[in-house]
């Protein structure tokens, strides 16, 4: 880099940071190692053989990822009674931090998304960070990537109310892609690629994303204070769930994540993570080092970096630049989904994605702790199949033991201490240590809670909060074997190369419908009933160990739509379920876009079917809307990466002029998708169909004109 | 100056050639546009179509050919486009369309529908403060351009790069075709060396089973 930044946060010396990790992992490993020991004992009192060997193995990998997600309870556990020193936010005096003359960018970008919800978030921010009097430092950029030409329209013409609304002409820009290549990292690089250059620093959104202003000045604050810092990535709260199933993720969200997230603090430091959105980026070695390049190889490894969020931190800290988990910083935001399915569906992407990551974990010159979070990304993942192995083996191993004839010989165990426990009392054992590996971090969380009383209070006391967590387990239980079920396929179907096109999900304003759900989860209940008969037919002791995982499939179906319903979820709250802060006493961003989204509600009727290319009929009828897309279409001209891409599509040709007057004649219909698109970038064509459509005589207009020009006069906005 | 002319028909119902059916619906036609623009003002709104229908009623006995509502929308796009003109100061000979949708952009902006509906339309002089809001309102989706071009580096993937490319290194398919030979080779030898008594008794331990379960 031409300027190579100061260093003036002191950064943990190297050998502590080491002396760090090895205990953080150390302990994880002595824990697994002698759990395993127990395990292996177990196995060889009934006689070694090669399944076996293949069990334990399974085991010390599982319970090894189970360790470690119990050693970030416990270490954030203990960070949090003692407090640390060494997080971001106690680095440095940064509130003092002058930023005057910084500018920052707010970029959201977004694909085909709700645009009421996704605009009225965005007012919220914009508001909140006005209400801060630092607006003049900020400037928003929607970054739409969205390829329905409704939705595309729609944008607009929200932007255009909001622009006047907010009167934020110049501060919230609107910019969308002709092409959306490389998705959202395409999107980014898009925008840097034009205007990255003006700012210092951007900070990147979802479009579900909400950002109390304080928390964004702060953000840039901390960058300001610390020159080394490439990015700080915020720990954004699960909000605004209202089915049962979006309020318990967001329960245990709030509850356990900051245990969660001080564990991973400690071991991570300044070579933390990028999660993709909440989060503040330094501009200039952003565009310097991590633009990502192609993976060698044919899809699902090569080709574009899906996640490219581990990836682009992993290339910043590559470069000396350091990341941060701002952990305490509250007032950043997201929403969750609110079904099993619709969360299937999101796993999906993401496993595509973090597998993706088995490539890049090998590349030359990355930080070890950047292959740690890609590692443990991967197994979030491939652990399903490897936990699904786990239980075929061991059920091969106790059919194989009952009907090959070979007796049991019971040995004594190894170690000294369990010499007379029997057999059954020694798998007791391991399976209580298991148990107490998953829960420990829950039952540190609700003491962490305990300790503190306003927080106390903001989850609905103490009793409530432990009825909360029992709630949220019994749910995880049930909800984990599906989870298995659907990680072992995912990762099988992308390992092969298979696409699988999911439907797009039939909710209705209870939640997912039943047939939907039937269709979905007709395997899970297939392979729960037909697992529960085998095991009950070897030994219906055994079939009762295996209850909880059965019962999780065999119930899929009314699990998946009961916790998808609203009435549930509302019905919970009412009992002082699954509270969170932000439930019981809401921010003021989440209350002022709860509000407008009520009312929204009230006066759109959301649920009325539009009529087809409504988008297309509003940008050509519509003036004001007409005049808003042509304006924008001209302004992108001016780019010349986006004239040589409205020259692709053919815009000011003649026969784009053509399909113009096809459409008139023929309606919208005659034309393939890409045409409508065609036509609908050309700035020209634009202008001359809404004068034609308006000045022509009814008979030479195609009906569906006729219907949408009847339509646009008896609108009263 | 507005136009003098007959609003009332002639002897034969007609008005200015046509009949009354076709003025309708071009005072429909008009009145949509007029409409679609926000003018939500009723006394307003009919005066404007009324205006607009007494440029088109001006020219319809020199055009006989042309329908009412054919004559009513240009003269319509010809009045906004010309009021459009004067308030911007723009020359409207040679310009071109996008000087109407300039103006509809200033309109929205200036808030015309909320604001300034007496105004729309209106011969001059304009209230100064319209005729600011109107001329300066000013339409920005981004800021300046400030291109730059992001060039990835490439990621040293080291052997794994061998690896995703195996398809691609040269022989692959020939010792893939060697190596499937060789498996064959070991499959046949398997079987004729009592790999195929195993399977079989594996299958009779498994039937065994099944009988078992099913007692």
């Amino acid at each position: 880099m031409a300027d190579a930044p100061t260093i003036s946060v002191t950064p943990l010396p190297r050998a502590r940071r080491g002396w760090r990790l090895f205990l953080f992992y150390s302990s994880a490993v002595l824990l697994t190692g002698l759990v395993s020991m127990l395990f292996a004992d177990l196995l060889w009192r009934t006689g070694w053989s090669t399944s076996r060997t293949v069990l334990l193995s399974l085991f010390i990998i599982l319970f090894l990822l189970t360790a470690i997600g119990c050693m970030h309870g416990v270490y954030g556990f203990f960070i949090r009674i003692f407090g640390t020193k060494r997080c971001i936010t106690a680095l440095k005096s940064y509130q003092e931090q002058k930023i005057d003359g910084v500018s920052t960018a707010i970029v959201f970008p977004i694909y085909n998304e709700d645009p009421v919800r996704f605009f009225e978030g965005l007012r919220a921010t914009y508001e909140s960070l006005e209400r801060t009097g630092q607006l003049d430092r900020f400037d928003f950029f929607i970054l739409s990537d969205s390829t329905n030409p409704d939705r595309w329209v729609e944008e607009e013409r929200r932007w255009s109310d909001l622009v006047r609304e907010l009167d934020a002409l110049g501060k919230i820009y609107y910019r969308r892609r002709l092409f959306n290549e490389e998705r959202k990292s395409g999107n980014i690089r898009d925008f840097l690629n034009t205007w990255g250059r003006r700012y210092r620093y951007f900070v990147c959104c979802d479009a579900d994303s909400v950002m109390r202003g304080e928390t964004l000045v702060d953000l840039v604050k901390l960058m300001e204070a610390s020159p080394t810092v490439g990015l700080i990535q915020t720990m954004p709260a699960l909000v605004n769930a209202e089915s049962l199933f979006g309020r318990i993720q967001q329960f245990a969200n709030r509850l356990y994540a900051p245990v969660f997230i001080s564990g991973l603090n400690y071991w991570a430091l300044d070579l933390g993570n990028y999660w993709g959105h909440n989060a503040i980026i330094r501009t200039e070695p952003f565009m310097q080092f991590c633009d990502l390049p192609q993976l060698p190889g044919r899809k699902p490894f090569g080709g574009q970096i899906l996640s490219h969020d581990f990836v682009e931190a992993a290339l910043m800290l590559r470069e000396n630049w350091e990341a941060w988990l701002a952990y305490d910083l509250e007032g950043s935001y997201e929403e969750a989904p609110q079904s099993l399915i619709e969360n299937a569906q999101r796993e999906r992407r993401w496993c595509q994605g973090n597998l993706q990551h088995g490539l890049v974990l090998f590349a030359k010159g990355l930080r070890g702790v950047s292959r740690m979070h890609l590692l443990l990304g991967i197994f979030g993942y491939v652990a399903s199949p490897l936990w699904l192995a786990f239980m075929l083996t061991f059920n091969w191993i106790y059919w194989y033991q009952k009907f090959t004839g070979l007796s049991d010989i019971p040995v004594e165990s190894f170690n000294p201490y369990l010499k007379n426990w029997s057999g059954t009392e020694h798998a007791f054992l391991v399976f209580m240590i298991c148990m107490i590996v998953i829960m420990l971090p829950k039952f540190l969380s609700l003491v962490d809670l305990a300790r503190d009383w306003p927080r106390r209070r903001a989850f609905g006391g103490l009793l409530n909060a432990t009825a909360g967590v029992v709630g949220e387990t019994i749910f995880s239980t049930l909800h984990a074997p599906l989870l298995m079920l659907w990680h072992t396929r995912f990762v099988i179907t992308n390992l092969a190369g298979i696409s699988v096109g999911w439907t797009t999900q039939r909710r209705n304003a209870a939640g997912t419908d039943w047939l939907y759900a039937v269709q979905r989860h007709w395997g899970h209940t297939l392979i729960g009933v037909v697992w529960g008969w085998f095991t009950w037919q070897l030994d219906p002791t055994l079939f009762w160990w295996f209850t909880p995982m059965l019962a999780g499939m065999v119930l899929s179906v009314p699990l998946s739509v009961l916790t998808s319903r609203r009435s549930l979820g509302a019905r919970a709250r009412s009992a002082g379920l699954f509270l969170t802060p932000e439930e019981t006493k809401p921010p003021m961003e989440i209350v002022s876009l709860r509000s407008r989204l009520k009312i929204h509600e009230l006066t759109e009727n959301a649920d009325a079917p539009r009529r087809p290319h409504a988008g297309l009929a509003e940008a050509v009828l519509d003036p004001y809307v007409n005049a808003v897309h042509v304006m924008l279409l001209r302004e992108k001209e001016l780019n010349p990466v986006y004239a040589e891409q409205f020259a692709r599509l053919g815009a000011g040709s003649d026969a784009v002029r053509l399909l113009g007057e096809k459409i008139l004649a023929d309606g919208p219909d005659k034309l393939k998708p890409s045409e409508r698109v065609a036509v609908m970038a050309d700035q020209r064509v634009m202008v001359w169909l809404h004068q034609q459509a308006w000045l022509r005589p009814e008979e030479k207009l195609a009906p569906w004109w006729k219907a949408m020009i009847r339509e646009f006069s008896h609108r009263e906005n | 100056m507005e136009p003098t002319l007959k609003i009332l028909p002639d002897v034969s119902g007609q008005i200015a050639g046509r009949s009354l059916e076709e003025w309708n619906a071009a005072y429909v036609k008009v009145e949509n546009y007029f409409h679609a623009l926000r003018i939500r003002n009723k006394p307003l709104l009919g005066r404007m179509v009324l205006r607009v229908l007494e440029r088109a009623q001006q020219r319809a006995p020199a055009e006989p050919s042309r329908s009412a509502t054919e004559l009513a929308a240009e003269e319509m796009d010809k009045f906004v486009t010309e009021w459009f003109a004067a308030v911007l100061q723009i020359s409207p000979a040679g310009t071109d369309q996008m000087l109407s949708t300039r103006g509809r952009l200033a309109l929205l902006l200036c808030d015309m529908p909320g604001k300034w509906q007496d105004q729309f339309l209106r011969p001059g002089p304009w209230p100064e403060e319209f005729v600011e809001a109107m001329r300066e309102t000013f339409f920005r989706a981004g800021p300046d351009f400030q291109l730059s071009k992001m060039v990835p580096r490439p990621l040293d993937l080291g052997p794994i790069t061998t690896l995703s490319n195996f398809g691609k290194l040269p022989y692959v398919r020939m010792i893939s075709a060697w190596l499937l030979f060789g498996l064959l080779l070991v499959a046949i030898f398997w079987f004729t060396h009592g790999g195929f008594d195993r399977v079989k008794s594996q299958l009779s331990l498994m039937l065994e089973s099944v009988t078992h379960l099913n007692r």
